[in-house]
């Protein structure tokens, strides 16, 4: 293989990954500027979007009604997270929040792998497995479609919040939650949306990326930790999450395929700390809204 | 306005500017302050009074300028360096410390004050219980010159708004400063806690503090201090005693100046 | 209000009951549990300390702990002297700790916790990829039994002795050290930052002495774990382990200093039972299975009983002083 469609494979399998990253990043974003809570069982959103299928798939399903299910499923235990747990905690911080999420992670985790055990399950691709050759790199239909599906994510989730009513109201509410209530919005249904808005971005995520990437119960936890990075590296607004994400993805797969694929989780991760130390010598660390 | 420079002043702000965002919220400004006196620091709201203070005690570094201390140049220095080197203040919203008791509030003041590091306070050498004795003592003292002696051990939400502004002139009294700068020390107190505190600053003046007040309120102001300053729009528009300032045209009309404009 | 006394009658009677129970309860079973209590109540005590009473958000202590056990059991595995391995276990991390500590200790609440997390996260990865010198994934085996002067520490009760000593003298420790200045300057700062600022506390220097002390703390621990176990995976040393510390603090409540160990208390007991009852009933039993249980501990705790144990406790308490309870048992 050429240097060059050695450097376009690990690209490939980079920005498939960083498309993971960017979705998981907007869910962060979504969530933790309209409620202010830092939401750990983000990436386990992702990992519940491809257990779910995997499960109902073999439990006789179809592929198709099989995701719906899932992703269905998850939006429903993101909302009943928000509504239960995450309402009634009395002392309401950002730490408090942390903490709750990661137990709640936790859970999720070890009921998946109660269920369903601790082997990685593959689902199959949605149209077939054919290799397409691109410039002596090869690829799978099924990276297309991640990479589609983080294209529509984008586009349609910067339409919704600059273009509809409800969009702009979330916004605004983001910013002033005061004045968005006195306004006569109702901020608990918004709170209510942007969770269960993470809950299905996060398992369709899942779904379109566990034939390439597996699924089990443990890929939730990194891959959440690294939307996390791409969200404040990329200010929380969309287009800097996505942008951040699809670069940390590019020199991961860099990394992963011209020095080392077990230390590339290393790497991301000292991305985030690095970054979060530099921004602290500088004078202003503005944080926008979507 | 600037006054003359001189060599041998004791707190000497030399040029002070400081800005935030498009806001000179401080501009060159520029004042002494004698040792053992009782200076008054006046001005409408949002003239910089506060920023001021915040900028001597060192919370965040003026943009330019000077300031000698005694003759060492303070200006830029970390805010506890500061304070280590005898200046104390207070805070408009008082910054108490809500976890700690009242006494022990006042013990934080004594910490400069003190040695013992982290290692001879765990392991509870003598010579850290000895500063421990000696920092309880103190407290108690000062507790016992704003005469809230009898509330140590109490919690600091339980205390009404007056006692709670002596409270934190003893913590910083307890520094030994040789200045100590007061940010509207009368605001919300009742009539006989403001006279407490005038004896209070009358007595310590006479031990040879230097006091260093920002007020609004008029009475309080003109009857302790021997010297005025006066702050409008981040400037210093006047200088002087007392009397001179209460017929201060650029003062009258800074204060009233909205008014006059309509009218 | 009386000075605070330095051996408080809570605190003696405790270790003496702590000394005493290897003498009356006979078999090695709760004696092997307690010393899992005493170790990771050691962590614990160091991680309340620096969460609740500084206000430190700092997930790295898994990592000390891993540090000082691996550390220790490389050093012991290529013949150093015992003691030596712990002295230099302890300043390694100490070094780590003051390196990493200044620039991180700038973040402030969420922000260092997300990257103490991934601190945590970097060096169990990193460790379990220097497999020459660490022995990867599998671990380290064939550490050598601890041995001073000749004569071998091996089993279960001599090191309950050593790891309650640890245990209660990383108690004895801290309690002096809140009771003091410096504990009244960290409480403060912890309070209002601008105001200890301005009575001369150097907040940044303090954190950062904290942060190395516990960690230092945190990683005799982990040496003593080492020579007690003698066989050390890096997937003890992650984020499991930092589920179990946070259980404790937040079941036995931060907000005194004795309510961690509390919580040691319950989460080891609570986790033997699990094991016990449970394990014959589901199909897996890992650490990620406890990790789901004390997930659900936290939840219901943090919502119904935020103080935790020791919340409820002082407030049992005649005439509760002080707005925050006492860090002390007197």
């Amino acid at each position: 293989m050429t240097l060059f469609s050695q450097i376009l494979q690990y690209a490939i399998s980079g920005m498939t990954s960083g498309s993971i990253y960017a979705v998981l990043g907007i869910c962060w974003s979504v969530v933790y500027l309209i409620t202010k809570v830092l939401n750990f069982t983000t990436g386990e959103f992702v990992m519940l979007g491809g257990m779910l299928t995997w499960g109902f798939h073999g439990a006789g399903l179809g592929l198709l009604p099989a995701s719906l299910l899932a992703v269905a499923a998850t939006i429903a235990i993101a909302v009943v997270m928000e509504r239960t747990a995450i309402r009634s905690v009395r002392q309401p911080s950002e730490m408090v929040y942390m903490m709750l999420t990661i137990a709640l992670a936790s859970i999720l985790k070890g009921i998946i792998l109660l269920k369903w055990g601790s082997e990685t399950r593959k689902i199959e691709p949605m149209f077939g497995n054919a290799p397409i050759q691109v410039l002596g790199a090869t690829l799978t239909p099924q990276v297309i479609v991640v990479i589609t599906f983080l294209i529509i994510v984008t586009a349609g989730l910067s339409w919704f919040l600059n273009v509809t009513l409800f969009g702009k109201a979330l916004r605004a509410s983001a910013v002033n939650p005061t004045g968005a209530k006195l306004m006569g919005i109702d901020i608990s249904r918004f709170r209510l949306f942007c969770f269960g808005l993470a809950g299905g971005l996060g398992a369709l995520t899942g779904i379109v990326t566990a034939p390439i990437t597996f699924t089990g119960y443990e890929i939730g936890m990194l891959n959440g930790l690294k939307g996390l990075v791409a969200a404040i590296v990329g200010g929380w607004t969309i287009i800097g999450t996505v942008l951040a994400a699809l670069s940390l993805g590019l020199l991961e797969g860099f990394c992963a395929g011209f020095i080392s694929a077990s230390l590339k989780d290393v790497f991301s991760l000292l991305v985030m700390v690095v970054f979060l130390v530099l921004s602290t010598y500088r004078l202003r660390f503005r944080r926008k809204v979507l | 306005m600037r006054g003359p420079i001189f060599p041998e002043g004791w707190l000497e702000v030399i040029d002070i500017s400081r800005h935030f965002g498009g806001i000179m919220a401080l501009n060159r400004v520029s004042f002494q302050l004698e040792q053992s006196s009782i200076s008054s620091l006046i001005g409408p709201n949002g003239a910089g009074k506060t920023t001021l203070i915040n900028v001597i005690s060192g919370l965040y570094p003026a943009d330019q300028g000077r300031i000698r201390f005694q003759g060492e140049n303070i200006a830029g220095m970390a805010a506890h360096s500061i304070a280590a080197r005898g200046i104390g203040r207070t805070f408009q919203l008082e910054e108490l410390f809500g976890s700690l008791t009242v006494l022990e509030n006042v013990m934080v003041g004594c910490h400069v004050r003190s040695r013992s590091g982290m290692v001879s306070c765990g392991l509870a050498l003598p010579s850290a219980r000895r500063e421990e004795e000696q920092e309880r003592e103190a407290a108690l003292a000062n507790l016992q010159l704003i005469g809230l002696e009898h509330k140590a051990g109490d919690p600091i939400a339980s205390l009404p708004l007056g006692e709670r502004k002596l409270v934190g002139v003893a913590r910083a009294l307890s520094m030994k400063p040789r200045l100590l700068m007061l940010d509207e020390p009368v605001g919300g107190l009742a009539a006989h806690e403001i006279s407490k505190l005038v004896n209070l600053i009358c007595r310590l003046r006479s031990e040879g503090l230097t006091i260093f007040i920002v007020e609004h309120n008029m009475p309080f102001v003109m009857s302790l201090s021997e010297k005025v300053l006066v702050l409008d729009g981040g400037a210093l528009i006047a200088e002087g005693l007392p009397e001179e300032i209460r017929r201060n045209e650029a003062v009258i009309k800074a204060y009233l100046g909205e008014e006059v404009a309509v009218a | 209000m009386k000075p605070a006394t330095r051996f408080p009658l809570p605190f003696l009677v405790f270790a003496l009951a702590v000394f005493l129970l290897p003498l009356i309860v006979s078999g090695s079973y709760v004696v092997g549990v307690m010393c899992f209590v005493a170790l990771y109540g050691a962590l614990a005590l160091g991680k309340g300390v620096l969460l609740e009473q500084a206000g430190i958000f700092s997930l790295a202590h898994p990592t000390w702990f891993g540090l000082g056990a691996y550390v220790t059991g490389i050093a012991a595995v290529k013949g150093l002297p015992p003691l030596m391995a712990i002295l230099l276990a302890a300043g390694f991390v100490a070094l780590i700790a003051f390196a990493l500590g200044a620039p991180l200790l700038r973040l402030k609440g969420y922000y260092l916790a997300c990257a103490t997390f991934s601190l945590m996260l970097i060096i169990e990865i990193v460790i379990a990829n220097l497999g020459s010198l660490t022995g990867g994934h599998d671990g380290l085996m064939g550490i050598p039994p601890l041995s001073i002067g000749g004569l071998a520490l091996e089993g279960d009760r001599p090191f309950y002795f050593l790891s309650w000593g640890l245990c209660l003298g990383t108690y004895w420790f801290l309690n002096n050290l809140m009771q003091s200045r410096m504990g009244r300057a960290i409480i403060s700062f912890n309070d209002s930052e601008t105001a200890s600022r301005c009575l001369g506390i150097n907040v940044a220097a303090y954190k950062l002495r904290l942060f190395i002390i516990t960690a230092i703390l945190a990683s005799l621990a982990g040496s003593l774990f080492c020579f007690w176990i003698r066989y050390i995976m890096p997937a003890l040393f992650g984020f499991p382990l930092l589920v179990e510390l946070i259980t404790m603090i937040i079941i036995g409540g931060g907000k005194t200093l004795y309510g961690p160990l509390l919580g040691s208390l319950v989460v080891m007991w609570l986790r033997e039972g699990i094991h016990t009852y449970l394990g014959k009933v589901l199909p897996v039993m890992t650490a990620e299975v406890d990790a789901l249980f004390f997930g659900i501990i936290i939840v219901v705790i943090l919502i119904l009983m935020p103080g935790g144990l020791a919340g409820w406790l002082e407030r049992l308490r005649p005439a509760g002083r002080g707005a925050r309870a006492r860090t002390n048992l007197s």
